[in-house]
């Protein structure tokens, strides 16, 4: 009896520990992240994905943290390098949630704007309408998530601002992704965050009338 | 509760157990080195783990690497690093306390050295991309050909009023084109004499185009000189419906995507009639211009694997009176033409790393010539079947094996006032080709190929060898080398009278140096082409009583250089091309060698695209220039003993972004109005004063006018059509 109590102990602790270390990992993981250590993030989270083989978290950030990067880098090697690896990890995002999750489909429209933004004349046009098409699908998964709301108000803004289109309908957009957001609770440990400061300076910038 | 000596005995094993499994997980090990490339230069932010465990760490700007471990045993220990190859080992875990890592660099990186000899590529993903696939549509001369496009590059001539590509004293037929690895049997739309033709296909269906100027890959066959690889695009972002008004016509265009599949469904409509009553040219016509075409494009996913059908139809007609010298009243012409053209291509991996392309192509061409009182009516069909498997041994070897067959049958009515009859033949062509790859290190690469290939119609064997190398000289440079020999079948012009000839045989010797930084690019390219068993024949013009062989021959050697830049000046993209050509020949009836009249030395091309961001507006221009082309002067002696003056062409072209899915596009060729000569006509007799009398022979319109509304609807409403025009 005393055994199987032993036993049972035991085992819950094996769990225990593996679900700490996984929370502290990802822990540290965001901690390099906000301390702007890009690629000991992105190892971390790529170290963590070996481990949690069927979620697609770690996958998702490590993916994510690669494209990130990719803005603003003017290298063509270096660009090219890290997006390959930013899509190794997106594919291995989309094969675990089996294209239905709306911040996989986020994640790949931000994969190809890092593209339009390094060389808008070559892949502008080639991934423009791709783009266009991740942010209406994602928004017909989760019409009611401010993260999609925001991410789609913002793409479709920036081609408006462009050809001097009012704001307005974008404003609306985006300050309905603030009221969402009011009542959004991610929906588990670690699943992206609305960030309030992007759309609130959105709305600054964009709708001060 | 009291102990037995057994349960006790039993506790005790237990808490041991315990105890020594707590004494193992607390017995940390550290795990630590150095990681560097071969050459010693240590690696920072490699990322350094046990695999399958959380324990790991990044490398730091020394390459130094640190941290402990719980585990216990035999244990794999993985580095990795962006352009390396990932680096595996698996041994016991205290053996990894100061270990020492030296990454291999991954072959398959972007700054691998590449094969460059003699092949330009437009696509977007390539090392060795030198046009962008929206060059095709946004160059001032090109008019949305593609073939257009690719005259701005070095290696081709100006044979203006052609519009064909001929590159590198080469002529015409001695390029070929396949679409999705598939030969297309008649690539461009009929013409008049003196209007260049165009390509059939629109560009905007293709996502890559590959065109080789020399010492192109075994794959390839029947092409004397130069290939052009068309890709279709595996899979349409969206789903659209596209309108194109356009003072020549009208197109409509719309894509369906499913699931797994998706299908491109495309049609236009263009008459020079309205065009030509506006702004007349040089010919007289019965009936303009007028041509009718409709494409489809289906695309399914079966497993990894993808499928592709693609058909295009298309019907051209037209009627003039042709200006001759020798006719005072003109002569008149006309021509009906039906083509048909489609292939279906399935690819997919089978395992092992081995991976299967397939595909066949079907074509048939319908010709009704009317030339004064001659009235020919000729049928050509012909298939294409290939399978070709390709195995990745490792990131250094790969191999491909293959074989096709050519099939072609043609026939031809004729009906003159003196005779009529029928005449064609059957043409079979079996090859089979194989090609290594091999990647020595990122700065060495080879590729070997063979290509064997069999006609029936002459009952003969061709054994073709194809060699490139290519080594990186610098971060930024390198040097590729190629060799090979090419084998082509006699034109059915030819064939049609007499199948006792062999096929005609080149030989490409290329050298070729690349710069590239950033966005600039910069290419030279020396090469030597040697002709063998070029078609002879006796009389004015190849018939049934001419006399034929094969015992031409002639060389062609030169300069390519090309430069691009979009880098220098904000918002500014431009590049030069520059080709210096020396080319003699003795073929078809020519009494000596001589220069051919479609190969003239001096050929540069100048194109520049400016963004202007407040307008919104893309504004380019295009400049040729082409140095004299020879001609025969018969008051005078020898044979192609004239030359004509140069050919110039300054084109501006406009594009402005109405709205996001609104284009509104205008163009003008030859803006400044050069007056181009392509050649002369000689009358056939001496005038009473004992010279032959000359014709000048122009383009049918100096200058071209275009202006065109382009409209996209799509569901986001971001997609336009910049891309079509």
């Amino acid at each position: 009896m005393k055994t199987i109590i032993y036993l049972c102990f035991a085992v819950f602790s094996i769990t225990a520990t593996a679900q700490s270390q996984y929370e502290s990992g990802m822990k540290k993981a965001f901690d390099l992240w906000g301390e702007n250590k890009m690629a000991d993030a992105s190892n971390l989270f790529e170290r963590i994905a070996t481990v949690e083989k069927e979620n697609w978290i770690p996958v998702y950030y490590a993916s994510q943290v690669n494209v990130l990067k990719s803005f603003g880098e003017k290298d063509q090697v270096v660009l090219t390098a890290q997006l390959e690896k930013a899509l190794d990890f997106l594919n291995q995002a989309k094969s675990l949630t089996e294209d239905d999750n709306p911040y996989v489909k986020v994640l790949e429209a931000q994969y190809y704007t890092a593209w339009i933004a390094f060389d808008g004349m070559t892949y502008g046009m080639k991934y423009a309408g791709k783009v266009g098409t991740l942010y209406n699908e994602a928004l017909a998964l989760a019409p009611e998530n401010p993260i999609v709301v925001l991410g789609k108000a913002e793409w479709d803004a920036g081609s408006a601002r462009y050809f001097g289109k009012p704001m307005e309908p974008f404003c609306k957009d985006v300050q309905k992704a603030l009221d969402l957001s009011e009542n959004f609770e991610p929906e588990g440990a670690f699943y992206p965050r609305f960030i309030k400061e992007r759309a609130v300076e959105f709305i600054e910038t964009n709708c001060n009338k | 509760m009291t102990f037995t000596t057994q349960s006790l005995l039993k506790y005790t094993i237990l808490v041991t157990v315990c105890l020594l499994f707590i004494t193992l997980a607390q017995a940390q090990t550290t795990i630590s080195g150095i990681v560097t490339e071969k050459n010693g230069t240590p690696i920072l932010g490699a990322n350094i783990y046990l695999d399958g465990t959380y324990d790991g760490a990044t490398s730091t700007i020394d390459g130094v690497y640190s941290f402990t471990t719980d585990e216990v045993g035999q244990q794999t220990l993985v580095v990795s690093f962006i352009s390396f190859e990932t680096f595996r080992i698996t041994q016991d875990v205290s053996l990894y306390n100061n270990y020492m890592v030296v990454l291999k660099e991954d072959v398959n990186s972007l700054d691998t050295v590449v094969i460059s000899a003699g092949s330009f590529e437009a696509s977007d993903n390539s090392k060795v991309s030198v046009l962008k696939p929206l060059d095709v549509v946004t160059t001032a001369s090109a008019l949305g050909d593609f073939v257009g496009a690719l005259q701005t590059l070095p290696g081709t001539t100006t044979v203006a009023e052609d519009g064909r590509l001929f590159v590198r004293g080469g002529d015409a037929n001695e390029t070929q084109i396949f679409i999705d690895g598939l030969r297309v049997f008649s690539p461009y739309t009929p013409t008049t004499a003196n209007t260049p033709t165009r390509g059939r296909y629109s560009p905007f269906l293709f996502d890559g185009i590959t065109f080789s100027t020399g010492g192109y890959s075994a794959e390839y066959g029947q092409a004397l000189s130069s290939v052009l690889l068309l890709n279709t695009i595996d899979e349409p972002d969206q789903e659209k419906t596209e309108i194109a008004l356009m003072t020549v016509g009208g197109g409509l265009g719309n894509t369906q995507k499913w699931d797994k599949s998706s299908v491109s469904v495309n049609a236009s409509y263009i008459n020079l009639a309205p065009y030509v009553a506006l702004l007349p040219d040089r010919n007289e016509w019965d009936k303009p211009f007028e041509s009718i075409s409709g494409e489809t494009v289906y695309r399914h996913k079966i497993g990894d694997g993808q499928l592709k059908a693609y058909a295009a139809f298309d019907t051209t007609n037209f009627k003039l009176n042709i200006e001759d010298i020798n006719a005072p009243e003109g002569i008149d012409f006309g021509l009906k033409n039906n083509n048909f053209y489609s292939n279906l291509s399935y690819q997919a991996p089978l395992g092992n790393k081995w991976r299967l392309l397939t595909g066949g192509s079907y074509t048939y061409s319908n010709n009704k010539t009317d030339f004064d009182t001659t009235a020919i009516d000729s049928d050509e069909t012909s298939i294409h079947v290939k399978a070709k498997l390709r195995k990745s041994f490792n990131s250094k070897f790969k191999l491909s094996v293959g074989a096709e067959q050519f099939f072609t049958d043609y026939g031809e009515q004729f009906d003159t006032s003196f005779a009529n009859g029928k005449i064609g033949y059957d043409n079979n062509i079996t090859a089979l080709f194989t090609e290594a790859d091999y990647v020595f290190s990122r700065k060495f690469a080879a590729k070997v190929g063979l290509r064997g290939s069999y006609s029936q119609l002459f009952n003969e064997v061709t054994v073709a060898p194809r060699v490139s190398l290519a080594y990186k000289t610098g971060k930024n440079s390198q040097l590729s080398l190629a060799y090979g020999d090419f084998y082509q079948q006699p034109q059915s012009e030819f064939l049609k009278y007499t199948q006792n000839l062999e096929a005609a045989r080149a030989q490409h010797f290329i050298a070729n140096y690349q710069y590239t930084a950033n966005d600039r690019i910069f290419r030279a390219e020396l090469f030597r082409k040697e002709y063998n068993n070029l078609v002879t024949f006796t009389g004015d013009m190849a018939s049934f009583d001419s006399e034929y062989g094969t015992e031409g021959n002639g060389y062609a050697q030169g300069l390519d250089v090309f430069f691009r830049d979009n880098e220098t000046f904000k918002f500014m993209d431009y590049w030069v091309s520059y080709s210096y050509l020396d080319s003699e020949r003795e073929y078809r009836n020519y009494p000596t060698t001589a220069t051919p009249n479609f190969a003239n030395t001096h050929n540069l091309s100048v194109v520049a695209k400016y963004w202007i961001e407040d307008w919104k507006s893309q504004v380019g221009f295009s400049f040729q220039h082409g140095s004299g082309r020879s001609y025969t002067d018969p008051n005078l002696d020898g044979f192609l003993n004239q030359q004509t003056k140069a050919y110039n062409n300054l084109s501006v072209n406009w594009a402005y972004l109405l709205s996001e899915q609104m284009i509104l596009y205008a163009s003008v060729n030859n803006v400044t109005n050069f007056k181009n000569v392509n050649g002369y006509q000689y009358a056939d007799t001496p005038n009473p004063m004992g010279n032959f009398d000359r014709r000048t022979l122009r383009p049918a319109a100096d200058q071209f006018f275009f202006v065109g509304f382009f409209w996209t609807i799509s569901e986001d409403g971001t997609d336009n059509q910049l891309d079509k025009l």
